[in-house]
């Protein structure tokens, strides 16, 4: 389960492709990008690309509590759709400009998560995934019957932000390269920042807890602080991704909230390989592609994708990209 | 059958003979040759027109999606067979939109940015059916809705480019409730679904019951999906309501008939249920549908009087073993059939041409007249009271349905334009 840091699995290598692999992980920030950057050109429509954008920052801020400290939470889609329908209502129901609603967004999912978190952090394992799966439906239910606010079952429209308003520039978010650039800058700056947060002392500890969570005790760590902590950064990163979905679907639909969007999370950090630092966005191209390419074959693309699922389970527990650096480390 | 499905839906190019590959070889090289402006030229007039149709093909509405795509493709054939727009033929790309609106906004976009679609038709819920038209309406793309809904039509969604071709719940509660009221009873009790179309349902019962002076005695809300209804019936049957409305769908619909067929409700009050479908109903069984009245646009039977309706019955029968087609999937067919006749009028595949043709257009495809509302695009229409047959009385498997009254065309059954939040 639990992975090592992978410039210490590289240690001793002389190959060339551990050294790229190495220099890949030192400059992990830049080689998302880089690779961001180019690729809407790689994909057969934007769309596609955005989706694979926000679902990666998800996942990534999913990771943080699941891969990184090693606690499975099924209740990460009520920071998903809390961001996106405070982004979404402040837009529609108070036409809030849309960069303080992306703010208000992530901000509403950190509150979420603070709550959730402190009833749900002193439980474990199985106990900690099922109070926070009982709380996200709580917050389902409630935006579901908040009817004049949230659209009910309809779902909220009108969260039209297509000109941007930038002084000096005509942006428009219906020309789907400029909406995702739009998401990409927002995305890169959460990527930088999650990068800092792991290199500091608190995302030692976070490993710590994940290792051995009565050492980093004996050590003198906060515990339970340290875990509410993270749950709370890992809430704003997900609201993000949720806000940044308000606006590129202009709808915010029930479904966001659903457990459904938990699972999403969950199956993503585990294709792309948890507690690595790509293996989120790894996860999510991988689901989204398989998924838009076998739907256009076939309508039980479901069996498809749950089969590969099963694959990377019993055969690749350290997903595509955790896998890959035991290769390439080795 | 549902490969058959899969090979229509991957058809790409319908009726492509030697001949029309020579002649268009022989227009290109000729354009080539003529240089890049006529090449243009060419292209535009001999692209194909393409129309996007998100269905949720799978998920428990899976084969009423798929009869919708079977329905929609019999329109867009028989558009090509007519010589298309000048030569031009029209192709339908069906995707799955999982009845989920946030697929559903991702998969327009894609018909929109990769596929190049002129126009969408689909969806079969109603927040499917807003999702895809807040995607399109930015886009100024035409959008033809096939599903039920109020919301579409009030001002708040609409746009110019919405087209509503299905009834919605307010219209066709009204006709079941301005039939039921007067013959059955006054005292009114409602099972409602928790959720938009239910609460829609309620409203149109209510606004119909008023000139009948009905008294509401029970009003039960029920989470939706539900599969005991043991909690809520009991309720409505200490009311002792002349009428029970089922304001629900799909297998919520099924599950409360059955049980309350098995509480003995069925002969203590009428029941009505405002949508009553031709697949449900053979899925459920004739006795937990027996007696039940409520309403449809279509069945198939309806072509003893009615020329175009037995013109559809028989396209469709020759493509699918002489089965009848259902009433949602005769939307389809509509849907495609009349924005095509638009398309064919306005002579091009435009959207203001589109649309002020669209407006203009009286058109019969399956069951009489209909037509547009100017303010909301809302296609007027007949809507057929039903009731269904018991086992004893089917002449076949299809025949579950009589329809027992017809209520004409009109706008007065559709809420006024100002109501809606339209001007003027």
């Amino acid at each position: 389960m639990t992975l090592a840091n992978p410039q210490e699995e590289l240690k001793g290598s002389g190959r060339r492709l551990a050294g790229v692999v190495a220099l890949m992980a030192r400059h992990r920030v830049l080689a998302v990008l880089g690779f961001l950057l180019v690729f809407p050109f790689l994909l057969p429509y934007e769309a596609l690309a955005v989706n694979i954008l926000i679902y990666g920052l998800f996942a990534l801020g999913f990771n943080l509590v699941f891969g990184y400290m090693g606690v499975l939470s099924f209740g990460h889609a009520a920071f998903f759709g809390l961001g996106s329908y405070a982004t979404g209502i402040v837009i529609v129901h108070y036409g809030m400009h849309w960069f303080p609603a992306i703010l208000v967004g992530a901000v509403a999912a950190g509150l979420g998560a603070a709550v959730i978190g402190a009833l749900a952090i002193r439980t474990r394992g199985i106990y900690f995934a099922m109070v926070t799966l009982a709380l996200s439906q709580c917050v389902y239910y409630l935006v579901y019957q908040l009817e004049d606010l949230s659209g009910g079952e309809n779902g909220l429209r009108g969260v039209d932000v297509y000109d941007l308003g930038l002084p000096g520039l005509e942006l428009t978010l219906l020309d789907p390269l400029t909406k995702y650039y739009f998401v990409f800058v927002f995305v890169a700056l959460a990527v930088w920042l999650f990068s800092r947060i792991l290199a500091s002392p608190f995302g030692a500890v976070l490993e710590a807890l994940r290792e051995n969570e009565d050492r980093a005790r004996a050590c003198g760590t906060n515990v339970a602080l340290s875990k509410w902590l993270a749950f709370v950064i890992s809430g704003l990163f997900c609201g993000l991704a949720g806000s940044l979905n308000a606006i590129h679907l202009t709808i915010v639909p029930i479904e966001s909230l659903h457990y459904h969007t938990s699972g999403l999370a969950v199956m993503m950090s585990l294709l792309g390989g948890m507690g690595t630092f790509f293996g989120p966005f790894v996860g999510a191209l991988t689901f989204l592609v398989l998924e838009d390419v076998i739907t256009l074959v076939t309508v039980h693309w479901q069996l498809f994708v749950g089969a590969l699922f099963v694959f990377f389970i019993l055969f690749l527990p350290r997903g595509i990209w955790g896998s890959f650096l035991r290769w390439a480390s080795r | 059958m549902s490969d058959k499905v899969k090979s229509k839906l991957t058809r790409k190019f319908p009726g492509v003979s030697r001949r029309s590959v020579l002649k268009s070889a022989a227009v290109g090289a000729t354009a080539i040759g003529a240089g890049p402006l006529m090449f243009n030229i060419a292209k535009a007039a001999s692209e194909t027109i393409r129309i996007g149709f998100p269905v949720p093909l799978t998920g428990p509405y899976g084969s009423e999606a798929q009869e919708q795509a079977r329905c929609a493709q019999i329109a867009v054939d028989q558009f090509n067979a007519g010589g298309g727009l000048g030569g031009r033929m029209a192709e339908l790309l069906v995707r799955d939109d999982k009845l989920k609106p946030g697929e559903a906004a991702t998969r327009t976009l894609e018909l929109i940015e990769k596929d190049k679609v002129h126009f969408v038709c689909g969806s079969l819920s109603a927040s499917v059916q807003l999702s895809v038209n807040a995607v399109t309406k930015a886009r100024g793309i035409i959008y033809v809705s096939i599903s039920q809904s109020d919301a579409i039509n009030e001002a708040k969604d609409f746009s110019k480019y919405t087209f509503h071709e299905a009834m919605n719940p307010h219209m066709t509660a009204g006709a079941v409730g301005r039939y039921a009221f007067p013959k059955f009873g006054k005292r009114v009790a409602f099972l409602i679904a928790d959720y938009a179309y239910g609460h829609e349902m309620v409203r149109g019962f209510k606004q119909a019951g008023e000139a009948h002076g009905i008294e509401v005695v029970a009003e039960v809300t029920h989470p939706l999906a539900s599969k005991d209804f043991s909690p809520f019936l009991p309720q409505i049957q200490a009311a002792r309501p002349d009428v029970l409305c089922l304001c629900n769908f799909g297998y919520d619909q099924m599950n409360s008939l059955k049980q309350a067929t098995g509480f003995g409700m069925k002969q203590q009050m009428q029941v009505l249920a405002p949508a009553l479908l031709y697949n449900q109903r053979r899925a459920g069984g004739a006795g937990a549908y027996e007696g039940v009245i409520g309403g449809a646009n279509y069945h198939w039977t309806l072509e003893n009087s009615v020329a175009s309706a037995k013109a559809f019955n028989d396209a469709y029968r020759k493509e699918n073993e002489g089965a009848p087609p259902s009433d949602y999937g005769a939307y389809g067919y509509a849907g495609v059939g009349a924005l095509l006749d638009g398309v064919k009028k306005a002579g091009t595949t435009d959207s203001d041409p589109v649309i002020a043709a669209l407006e203009e257009l009286k058109y019969d495809k399956y069951k009489g007249t209909q037509y547009y509302r100017k303010c909301d695009h809302q296609s007027v229409q007949s809507v057929f009271i039903i009731e269904s047959k018991s086992k004893k009385d089917m002449a076949n498997e299809y025949d579950v349905f009589d329809i027992v009254h017809t209520d004409e065309a009109s706008e007065d059954v559709l809420r006024s334009c100002a109501e809606l939040g339209h001007e003027a």
